[in-house]
């Protein structure tokens, strides 16, 4: 499992995907100090928790979904392109260990995207001078939860990754779900079970929104996480386990 | 239990319902180089995922090195490396970093990667990144890839399909030093009997799936039995006054062939055409190639 992880990761350690990471923590920077500069005079509640919510709609309701589905795509690319599938898996490696390995490099890079986007909003804060203790209980909450909710999309885009070989297709379907979320989001009713809306409720401040989904109490909203997540690892791991390369 | 290295029995792999690979019983011994021949389409690669443990098949067993494939994987595939249809690369790293990756899953020490380099000659040019490299290096780097863990068996598919004549050579030059460098026994699968022909000691011939030859190379040579061909004016009234001299010969409404015979015999059948009043313009030696007998064995479907 170690060997495995260590011949992944040199893999993609000389890869474009470390740009990736920096882009969303970085545009959603942009929005936060904008908005901020904006709207300096109407804060009524805590800076801090306003720019974590400014930033969280663009990270979280876009980018993050977004960014799930291209590093599924992205740890698939290297065995897609010229029968790479084949070469490693007649090495003497076990399907389970090579799959999990792939998803454990998802959640990384995500981890790595969360890490990043809180340097960020901790940058803006305290360039800006924002007033107050810096509420880390719901920025790490929403950091975390953020990272949560992307378990079962990751594990979603990793299913369609493998079983699709082609970097692009996955891509697309992941954008074209990714898309409605703004309108999904809306609907308490089936927003919870919309994997790709779920980052985005897990991560914005609970009383800054106060419409649609996310009013669905927390608990509800992780026990769909959770639920989903381990369906969807199951599906695809035991599907790659018996693929005829 | 006998000493065959890798062997099928009855390995069947069925795709929609039609089978691909029809009760194969694939046999190859110790310091062989199985040259595994067949029209594309003929079931060769399936056959070669099968091996590797790729695919799994619809009936029938594997066992390499006396062990069933199924049960013992990853063990038979420790000492098994393999080189699939197109090689394998990570475009982006260069040659060093490529094999550090399968190092890493493979556990073995790090001079390996020097001595499999050196193997293909592939040394000078080990720092470039591999997108840049030509077809023919990075099919050297899939064999070099293949070396890597000191294999027993070394399965190549195709190995070189699409390269130039150079890197034809090259590749099988290099394929036929292996066994006599690295101590390995090759399965090598081609749609060429030429290609096969200069590397194998073994062969076996698929066609729709099935295994229609599997001897040595010699054999199949013997096979190639010539046959003395008489050019003669009016051929069909010739080979008629042959056979009713009781003489063997055959008609095939192009030419007029006999088997070869002594020495007197053709003389004597000549002798009679010349008396008979028929021009004899040659007498010569007809050797069937290898190819007319893979045709012949294939039904006409081979590629040449």
């Amino acid at each position: 499992m170690v060997r495995m992880f260590r011949s992944e990761w040199l893999k993609l350690r000389k890869s474009v995907i470390w740009l990736l990471a920096v882009v969303s923590p970085l545009l959603a920077a942009l929005v936060g100090i904008l908005s901020i500069l904006d709207d300096a005079e109407i804060i009524g509640g805590s800076p801090w928790l306003y720019a974590l919510s400014m930033m969280a709609a663009l990270h979280a309701m876009l980018f993050l979904p977004l960014l799930t589905g291209v590093y599924a795509a992205l740890v698939c690319r290297y065995e897609h392109a010229g029968g790479g599938w084949k070469q490693l898996l007649s090495l003497p490696v076990s399907r389970s260990q090579v799959y999990l390995v792939k998803f454990a490099f998802i959640m990384l890079l995500l981890a790595i995207t969360q890490l990043l986007f809180l340097a960020a909003l901790l940058g803006i804060g305290l360039s800006l001078g924002f007033p107050g203790p810096i509420p880390w209980k719901e920025i790490i909450v929403a950091c975390l939860g953020g990272w949560i909710a992307c378990l079962p999309l990751a594990a979603l885009q990793l299913a369609v990754s493998t079983a699709w070989s082609s970097f692009a297709a996955p891509l697309a379907v992941n954008v074209i779900f990714t898309l409605p979320n703004m309108l999904v989001a809306n609907s308490a009713e089936y927003a919870p079970y919309y994997p790709w809306v779920q980052p985005m409720l897990a991560m914005m401040p609970r009383d800054e929104m106060s419409f649609g989904a996310f009013n669905v109490s927390p608990v509800t909203l992780f026990a769909v996480i959770g639920g989903s997540f381990l369906l969807f690892l199951a599906s695809g791991w035991t599907y790659f386990s018996k693929k005829a390369v | 239990m006998n000493n065959w290295i890798l062997q099928t029995e009855g390995l069947t792999k069925k795709l929609g319902g039609k089978a691909v690979v029809n009760d194969l019983n694939l046999k190859m011994e110790k310091g062989d180089i199985y040259g595994f021949l067949g029209p594309n389409g003929a079931g060769k690669t399936t056959t070669i995922r099968m091996l590797l443990g790729l695919a799994k098949p619809t009936q029938g067993r594997i066992r390499i090195f006396g062990k069933d494939m199924q049960k013992e994987r990853m063990a038979v595939l420790r000492k098994v490396g393999s080189l699939v249809e197109y090689p394998s690369y990570y475009g982006h790293l260069n040659a060093i970093e490529n094999l550090e990756a399968v190092r890493r899953l493979l556990g073995v020490p790090k001079s390996r990667i020097d001595e499999v380099l050196s193997v293909v000659r592939l040394t000078k040019d080990a720092k470039r990144p591999v997108k840049g490299y030509s077809l023919g290096m990075k099919q050297r780097l899939g064999i070099a890839t293949a070396l890597l863990g000191q294999p027993e068996l070394l399965v190549l598919d195709e190995p070189t399909n699409g390269l130039d004549p150079a890197g034809i050579l090259e590749i099988r030059e290099l394929i036929k030093s292996l066994p006599r460098e690295q101590g390995v026994t090759i399965l090598i699968s081609s749609h060429l009997l030429s290609e096969i022909e200069q590397m194998a000691t073994r062969v076996g011939i698929i066609t729709k799936g099935r295994m229609i030859f599997q001897d040595s190379i010699d054999t199949l040579r013997e096979r190639a039995q010539s046959k003395i061909r008489i050019g003669v004016s009016d051929p069909e009234a010739a080979w008629k006054q042959l056979l009713a001299g009781g003489y063997q010969a055959d008609w095939d409404r192009r030419k007029l062939t006999i088997d070869r015979a002594p020495n007197e015999t053709v003389a004597a059948m000549i002798a009679s055409l010349v008396k008979h009043n028929f021009s004899v313009y040659r007498v010569e030696e007809e050797g069937a190639s290898l190819e007319d007998i893979f045709l012949d064995l294939t039904g006409g479907e081979g590629s040449l």
